[in-house]
């Protein structure tokens, strides 16, 4: 619905739309006329005009009542995770974290780290801890080489599968 | 004490809308999440994602400890589990508690109580609220005879010690339970040392109905009206819709009142659900379990009522208190689910992940879609295979039924097999156009029906 007419919205107009959408046994109604625009539903979740070309969302969080048409904000996505973290340099290999949980480079608090960079480890090697909620697992090594990364920060949150530390075989 | 950030631990379309809500109300979210769902629509939605372990559920979505580390160490102060998965465990619940984040949930000791079941009935029953009829132990046929009139035919006799439908049988008549007695005492003593026998009033025409309500925690409870939810296979809600257009308004104030009585004397908190046994030729009420948590089908409450529960659920667990009063939430218009899954109901119903190619959800007034779905996004193979919800909303049973129709006819899913045949064949039925059914409808009628059309 729209009009070429310049003529002024009155109040007046806007109660009789109100009583014609009563009336009509419609589900909505969209109106742009000039710089107005009104929107009527029946449905108390309704978000406003759809526009016709938006994609299928999921679930929009419904408005209250009231406040139909409101915008939702944008959302700001931060891509952290293992996903975002610098390739592993050929020939290496990377040890992972197996489970979620925060890394420890030492087996307690002002002890000498289990490794340091330029180490030989064996497969069977701890090389750190990595606890939740308070139950300390300790993580072998895997492979036998030379430590030649240290990824993860101690004392911090690990993902499932975050490279901890960088070993180039021998 | 307001919520800054939460950690939404569940996954699927319900991670989605948890944490759109969450953003609705200027919360924080944090998405957790196994390998196989980093490109979910909750981690593109969420403001943080966290790869709490790998695809299996045991390992990832079932652990409390990690997820209430996670919750630590990404300082959030609130949990939200969704449904599934941890949404009823006391231990998570407990957790939360003893760690300082606001599980948005019952207490710990409310779940706790209604998790066990005889423990919930007898909530229920010193609430006053209605249980299925049935008597002590029974010596012998004779006072079998003697409460079944009491009771009323048919009644269901069984085993106190059975199971697996062991020394249990459905009697209709004197003569059913006098030539049946003996026979199942006789077949329970074998199978399980113990001949004792108790009987309960047998339902065949059942409906399944809940009542969605909601507590502050002091007391204070309202209730979203009630969901007809008959339509199961397996005991998988497939259809759900509210109201119960099938009830009479009587019985509907009886339903709502018990359901309020019950949770109420839990002085129960946050989002809940009452589940009843709807005997339609007694026309009765009996109480079956309460769900302790935001259910899959909510959105038909919201639908019809025109409140956002996920929403309510945070400002509840803010310690907000219930702004609404009863009359605040009148029940009109009328509104279906159906569950979209990724099954193939030609081959008895064997899940079919995938990649999605094509996917066009229709769109239009009364059509709302709650799915964590998009064309290109991979259906793990891990999890249910449900991939969304299409709920339609009208003003009354009738059109919405048209609306669902058509809404059906519209969606296209490509590159999965989905359950959408047999959507579609159901919202078209005589049986569910005109509302006669019961929960062993979709089984014993619709589906040997379904697949006479395949030949």
């Amino acid at each position: 619905m729209s009009s070429t007419d310049k003529r002024k919205v009155t109040a007046e107009d806007i109660e009789n739309l109100l009583e014609v959408f009563k009336q009509s046994g419609w589900d909505e109604m969209h109106l742009q006329t000039g710089d107005l625009e009104i929107f009527l539903s029946n449905d108390p979740t309704a978000q406003g005009p759809r526009a016709a070309t938006a994609p299928a969302a999921a679930a929009a969080p419904l408005a209250a009542p009231a406040a139909t048409g409101a915008a939702v904000a944008p959302v700001v996505i931060s891509a952290a995770g293992p996903s975002g973290h610098a390739p592993i340099p050929a020939g290496h290999v990377a040890i992972k974290a197996p489970n979620l949980g925060t890394f420890y480079r030492a087996p307690k608090p002002g002890a000498a780290p289990y490794v340091e960079i330029g180490q030989q480890i064996e497969t069977s090697t701890e090389v750190c801890l990595i606890e939740v909620m308070k139950l300390f697992t300790p993580v072998q090594g895997g492979v036998k080489g030379i430590v030649r990364e240290i990824r993860a920060r101690d004392g911090q949150m690990v993902e499932f599968d975050e490279v901890l530390i960088v070993v180039e075989p021998n | 004490m307001p919520i800054r950030r939460v950690l939404s631990i569940n996954r699927g379309e319900i991670a989605a809308r948890v944490v759109q809500a969450a953003h609705a109300l200027g919360i924080e979210a944090v998405q957790a999440v196994s390998q196989a769902d980093r490109d979910s629509r909750a981690a593109q939605l969420a403001d943080r994602v966290v790869v709490i372990g790998p695809p299996p559920s045991r390992q990832s979505y079932l652990d409390a400890q990690l997820l209430v580390h996670t919750a630590l160490q990404t300082g959030c102060d609130a949990l939200h589990p969704g449904y599934g998965f941890l949404s009823e465990r006391e231990h998570l619940a407990r957790l939360c508690a003893e760690h300082g984040i606001t599980f948005i949930g019952p207490a710990a000791e409310t779940i706790a109580a209604l998790g066990d079941k005889l423990q919930a009935k007898a909530i229920a029953e010193a609430a006053g609220v209605p249980l299925v009829p049935g008597t002590a132990q029974l010596a012998q046929a004779e006072d079998a005879v003697a409460a079944a009139v009491s009771l009323g035919y048919p009644v269901l006799i069984k085993a106190s010690a059975g199971g697996g439908g062991r020394g249990m049988f459905i009697a209709r008549s004197r003569e059913d339970v006098l030539g049946g007695f003996d026979k199942a005492s006789n077949e329970a003593r074998e199978a399980f040392g113990d001949g004792t026998m108790y009987m309960e009033r047998y339902v065949e025409n059942a409906r399944h109905v809940e009542v969605q309500v909601f507590g502050d925690g002091t007391g204070k409870v309202i209730h979203f009206g009630e969901r007809d939810c008959s339509i199961q296979r397996r005991y998988q809600k497939v259809f759900e819709e509210a109201p119960c257009a099938a009830m009479p308004d009587a019985l509907r104030a009886q339903l709502h009142r018990s359901a309020v009585d019950l949770v109420s004397s839990l002085k129960y908190r946050n989002a809940g659900t009452v589940e009843f046994l709807y005997d339609v030729d007694r026309q009765a009420i009996y109480f079956i379990e309460v769900n302790a948590r935001i259910q899959v089908e909510h959105p038909v409450s919201e639908q019809v009522t025109g409140h956002d529960l996920v929403r309510l659920q945070f400002e509840i667990a803010a310690g907000e208190p219930l702004r609404w009063t009863q009359d605040q939430i009148p029940v009109k218009r009328h509104a279906i689910e159906v569950r979209l899954n990724a099954e193939d109901p030609y081959r008895q119903f064997q899940p079919s992940p995938g990649r999605i190619t094509r996917w066009v959800p229709p769109q239009g007034a009364g059509i709302r879609l709650d799915s964590h779905c998009y064309e290109g996004y991979l259906v793990p193979p891990y999890y249910d295979s449900m991939v969304g919800k299409l709920i339609v909303t009208a003003h009354d049973r009738e059109s919405c039924v048209i609306r669902l129709q058509e809404a059906l006819a519209r969606f296209e899913v490509e590159g999965l097999i989905t359950n959408l045949p047999l959507l579609r064949f159901i919202a078209s039925h005589p049986d569910f156009v005109a509302n006669q059914l019961n929960t062993r409808w979709l089984e014993q009628v619709l589906l040997p029906a379904f697949e006479a059309t395949r030949e």
